[in-house]
Order: C-alpha cells, then structure tokens, then sequence
C-alpha cells in the first residue's frame, strides 16, 4: 500500500514548496570544544516555531571522519528560537544539517566556521 | 619576460621539494612495487612529532629536523611491517589499502595530539628574499633545492657504491632473482623503506618551515605530489623520478601564473593522464603492480 | 526506528553504490582510485535534472546513470590498455580532473526570488525534490534499498552465469583470458561503464538525501574509501562491498565511545585483518564454504 503511494509521489507536482531559513549563533563554552548555539528558524519572514529540531554536523574538508551525533535542539526563549549543545572534536570548517520535523519537515544545511571565540558564517 | 623567469625559479624550487619527495616515493615503488599510500601520511606524523616537540620545548631547528625525519622513519618502519611485509607475494590491493588504512590512523594521531587545523612551525629563514638582478629567490628555496642535489648525490652513492646499494638495484631490477642469490629481499625493503622515509622526513620538515605552518592535510598532499611526480618522470626509475619532480614544479608554477590554481591542478593531471593514455618510450613500461 | 538509526542504514545505502563500483573493477581486475567522480556526476546530474529541468526522480536517476557510464567510458577508452598502478593512476587523474571541474561549474537559474543550482566550490544547494514530495526518511530509506536489492539481484544472477566466470577469468589473468578468445578490450570496457552507472545512481540518491552537494564531497577520500569498502568485504561475493560499508559505517557508530580514536581503531583492525586474508572477510575461499555448507 505504501509503495503504491510512494509510486504516486513519484509523479506527483511539488506540494512543500516553502522554504526555511536559518540563523546559528554560537557561543565558545570554554571546554575542548563545546559550543552553545542559538537557531533561528523563520519562514518567509515569519519566526517558525513548534519544530523539533535535531542537529547533526560533519567537516567537509574530511567527510564522515569527524561527524556529530544528532543533538536535539530544545525551544528557547523567543519565538523560532532552538537551543542545541554541540560537542565538537574540533575547531574548523563544519557543516551543519538541521533536521526539522513537526510541522514542517525539512533538511537545512548551513555552513559555518568554529574558532576558539565563537561562530562565523562561511557564506 | 621577467615573469617567465621568475616563474622558472619558483617551479624549480617547488620542483626540488616535488623531486625529494619523488624519490622516496620511487625507492618504495621500485623495491616493492607498490604504492605506499601512507607515505605522506607518514611524513606528516614526522612533522607533528617535530611540531609537537616545539611547542613544548621549543628546540631548535637542527633538533626538529632530526626529530621530523627519526619519526618519519619509525612511522615508515611500522607501515612496512604491518602493510608490506606481509603480502611481499602477491595482494597488491591488500597492501595498497592496508597502507590507506594506517594513512587514516597517522591522521587521526596528528589530529588528537594537535587538534587545530593551522600550527605555526618556526622559518627556516627568517629574512628577505635573494635578489638575483630583478628576480628573487627565497632562502628557502635555494636551501631546498640544495637539499635535492644533496640528496640525489647520496642516493646515487648509495646505489652504486655500496653493497647495500647493490642488493638495492638487484631487488629493483627482480625480486626473484636478487633472491635466489641470496640477497635477503625482506631486510632490503625495511632499510629502502626507513631510507625512504628518513628523505620525506627531511622533505617534509624543509617544506613546513620553508611555509612556516604545518597541516593535517600535508599527509595526502606529499603522497599526491611524489606519486605524480613519480609517474610523470616514468615509473620506477630515479632520474625520472627527480625530473619528474622538476617538470611538475615547473608545469605548476607557470599554469598557476597564467591560469590559475585550479587550472594548475587540472593541466597537471590531464597531462599525467594523457602521458599514461599514450605512453611515449621514455615512460617506463615495466610492469607496474 | 528512530531518525538517527533511518541516517545511518540511509547511508549504508547510498555508499554501497559507489562500493560495489570499485569492486566490480576489482573483480575485473583492475584498481581504481576514481569511481567517486561518477557518483560526483550522478549527483550533479540528478539535482540537476530535478532542480532545475523539473523532472520526477527516477528520470532524473536513470539520465544520472546513463552520464555516468557515459564519463566512465570516456576515462576508460584511452586506458584500456593500461594495468595496475598505471590505470589506477589514470582514474585517479581522471577523477580529480572532474573534480576540478565541478569546481569550476556555474549555472544558476532564477526560481521565485532566489538563484539556484551548481555554484562551483560553493556547491549546489536546494536539492529539495524529496522535501517538496514530503516523502519521509523512512521512505527513502526503502527507496535506496529496494533499488540495491535489485543490483545485488543482478549481479547474483550474473556471477552464476557465463558472463560472470568471463569477468572473473578476466580479472585472474587477462592474458591468458586473451587467449581464450574474450575480447578483453569490450570486457573491461563494459565493466568500467557499469561500475560508472553504478557509482552514478547511489550519488544521484546522494544528491536529494543530503539536498546539498559540493566538489569536495567526491575527493580522492572517498574513493579510496570505496576501494576500501570493496577489498575488505571481500572479493568473493556481492555482499562483499555491502559488508565493507556496514563494518566502516557501522564501526564508525557504534565506537562513538571511542570518541576520536575511532580511526585508529579502525584503521588498526583493517590493516590486520588484510594480513590474513588479502581479499577480505567474504574471499572466494570464504564464500565457497559457506556455500558447502548451504
């Protein structure tokens, strides 16, 4: 039955055609090297949240060597916002998937640098 | 026109770094008949132990490159032992992915001990460039390109004036042959290994200084550059191995200066790929394996 | 199952593709260090196919497949006399070549009020045609495996056939494989062009599991590590590859404890275990008792 489903999408037209955007903000927590971080989410300009978001990283510059385990990020304070504890093997260039689920779901990716003070984003 | 010529002596610089490695790469390749894809690998655990031996202690650079090449060596020794040794007959693909599997050990070694991507290494030269006329030469350079010709007259001394040089060229030439005449094949991988090494530890401790920083990424990059120098100059054999070298440099340093350095890499490799497609007679033809 | 165990079977998965391509070569005979520029082109062929041509995947994956044989037969008609570290030198050139110029692809077209497709180093983003489907990780987890169930099918059903022993005869010894009358040349020619169609069809899946794809994902890492993947499965069988992925992936989870030592460990268990058998776990002699005993 699913896979007949499954089939249907395959031809179907576009249906979640909106798109998520995302903002990181890290803060450097002092230990080897764990960053707290702060996600925005929004949706064409509205804050978006409700979401359950898991965040999983990889280093591009070596894939699949150094890849985080999916944390789950917890509501913050303000609307849209998610807070997540990443524990890093190392400062650098890391990419970030943000899995959302809930409401929407959705795979963002977003690039970002980690250096001893903090975040910056690649792009 | 002074471009050109200042680009000649840049590529002749680089091409003696790219010819030192070659050498060692082509010593392994010549006795074994194998790619060892933990060679540079190997150098940069050399590298990070003189890295690491700096900032705690902050030696000097005699001390370093000492350092830099007895651990290039050591990391060679357990390479041969546990990759190569064991299949000397047969199971090239299990020795060459045996090799990949000890290159992701040395990395992940370099990356616990020294966890940031970037370490400053103390200048082999702590001043301005040479000028020759309107062109200059680093110091460094020159002291590398010094350290080619130094190391191809051992080399060559080595081979063709001592025994063990002798049992060298005889196990290059046949394996089976150098065997059944008594030459212990075994032994004379390990010394051509630890030799081989001990040349990448020198190149790789020239090079870091010569950048004054080091990088995990220095490990694929020298096995990458010796390996294409090695090839370009013809397989297996020394003196293409250093002409080789020369020629890469050379290529490199004009197509990054006219194209780019994406371009660079990609004139590099094409012209590997159609010296190999087409295979000109200076290319050594013996079987490679 | 939860999300994180759907990720890692996912990936299991896709890399298989690319696995079994480098092992096919190997059963074939020949090494190569390039077999991640085809999933590189299946990847960018696909997303481009959905992205921007608005084709339904399986389109999309099968004009993947068809490039990626297409490039590997483009690399593998100037090196078909070519052997051992000689041909894995050429795809290793190859692959980087079509690296590079992946690096140096731009084409964007204009959707809504954003740009999208291949943006060079900075990659191709957007690849969103499972997102926009809400077909949901579980889903695709069954896609990609359905489709490897039936390319392990196949190739079960040819090394039980007369093709199959041509291929492993041509990989035992090509002269003598010569000299019984098998074009040696349209044989490995054939091989390189399925093991390119192979590798392309795991990155176009690549492509719209991760929706994000740059020329560094397909560097030489990864194809040493499909060598890798191939060897130490063993060369004995299919399952052989499929092994290879599951131990590496598998490992690499479950030693999470060994936080940052993972690739020694591994690495170390690697190089032994090549020690004792040079063919990997699943060898032919492995593989032909386990079949006696069936």
């Amino acid at each position: 039955m699913r896979l007949t489903l499954l089939i249907f999408l395959f031809i179907s037209a576009p249906v979640l055609a909106q798109r998520t955007e995302a903002d990181l903000k890290c803060n450097y927590s002092g230990k080897d090297f764990i960053y707290d971080c702060i996600i925005r989410l929004s949706r064409g300009g509205e804050p978006l949240s409700g979401a359950q978001v898991s965040v999983g990283a990889d280093m591009p510059s070596m894939p699949m060597a150094h890849n985080l385990k999916p944390v789950k990020a917890r509501p913050g304070k303000k609307p849209g916002e998610y807070a997540a504890r990443l524990d890093l093997e190392m400062p650098g260039e890391w990419t970030l998937k943000l899995r959302l689920a809930g409401p929407v779901r959705d795979l963002l990716i977003v690039h970002y640098n980690f250096t001893e003070s903090g975040t910056a984003p690649r792009k | 026109m002074i471009d050109f010529l200042q680009n000649t002596l840049d590529g002749l610089a680089l091409g003696a770094s790219y010819a030192l490695l070659a050498l060692g790469f082509t010593l392994i390749f010549g006795v074994l008949r194998r790619a060892n894809l933990a060679y540079g690998p190997a150098i940069m655990f050399g590298c990070y132990c003189a890295t690491w031996a700096y900032l705690k202690t902050g030696l000097g650079l005699l001390a370093l490159a000492l350092i830099a090449m007895v651990g290039s060596m050591l990391a060679g020794v357990y390479v041969e032992r546990l990759c190569f040794a064991p299949h000397r007959k047969g199971a090239a693909a299990a020795a060459m992915v045996a090799s990949f599997a000890l290159w992701m050990q040395f990395e992940e070694l370099a990356t616990l001990a020294l966890p940031r991507h970037l370490y400053a290494f103390p200048a082999l030269y702590e001043g301005g460039p040479l000028s020759l006329g309107r062109l200059g030469l680093r110091i460094e350079s020159l002291v590398m390109l010094v350290a080619a010709i130094l190391v191809g007259t051992a080399l060559w001394g080595i081979l063709y004036r001592s025994r063990f040089g002798t049992a060298v060229r005889a196990v290059i030439d046949s394996p089976a042959a150098a065997e059944l005449s008594g030459i212990n094949v075994s032994a004379v991988s390990l010394r051509v290994f630890a030799l081989a090494s001990a040349i990448g530890g020198l190149t790789g401790f020239l090079i870091v200084s010569g950048n004054e920083q080091v990088t995990p990424m220095l490990g694929m990059w020298s096995t990458l550059k010796g390996m294409l120098a090695m090839m370009l100059g013809g397989l297996g054999s020394l003196p293409g191995a250093i002409a080789g070298g020369v020629a890469l440099g050379l290529i490199e340093a004009h197509s990054q200066w006219y194209l780019g350095p994406q371009l660079r890499d990609f004139i590099a490799y094409l012209l590997l790929f159609i010296l190999l497609a087409f295979r000109p007679p200076w290319m050594n033809t013996r079987s490679a394996y | 199952m939860d999300e994180y165990a759907i990720g890692v079977l996912t990936n299991i998965g896709l890399f298989s593709f690319v696995a079994l391509s480098a092992w096919l070569l190997l059963v074939a005979g020949e090494l190569s260090f390039g077999q991640q520029a085809f999933f590189g082109v299946g990847a960018y062929a696909a997303g481009i196919c959905t992205t921007m041509l608005g084709w339904p995947l399986p389109l999309a994956a099968l004009a993947a497949m068809a490039l990626g044989a297409a490039a590997a037969a483009l690399v593998g008609l100037p090196t078909l006399r070519l052997r051992g570290l000689y041909f894995a030198m050429a795809t290793l050139a190859a692959a980087e070549m079509l690296r590079i110029l992946f690096e140096l692809f731009h084409w964007q077209i204009a959707l809504g009020d954003d740009r999208i497709g291949p943006d060079g180093t900075q990659g191709f983003r957007g690849i969103r045609w499972m997102f926009e489907r809400g077909i949901e990780p579980l889903d695709f987890l069954a896609i990609v495996w359905i489709l490897l169930v039936g390319v392990v099918v196949i190739f079960l059903r040819i090394e039980n056939s007369r093709l199959g022993a041509t291929v492993r005869a041509l990989g035992h010894d090509p002269e003598l494989a010569r000299s019984a009358g098998i074009d040696v040349d349209r044989l490995k020619l054939g091989v390189v062009a399925a093991g390119g169609a192979l590798a392309a069809l795991g990155g176009a899946l690549f492509a719209h599991h991760n929706t994000y794809i740059e020329p560094r994902n397909f560097d030489i890492m990864l194809g040493v590590h499909s060598l890798a993947y191939g060897l130490i499965g063993g060369l004995g069988t299919v399952f052989g590859p499929l092994l290879g992925v599951a131990l590496d992936i598998g490992v690499l989870e479950a030693t999470r404890s060994l936080q940052g030592y993972r690739m020694i460990v591994f690495g170390g268990l690697v190089a032994v275990l090549l020690v004792f058998r040079p063919r990997g776990l699943l060898d032919e002699r492995a593989v032909h008792w386990i079949k006696s005993r069936l």
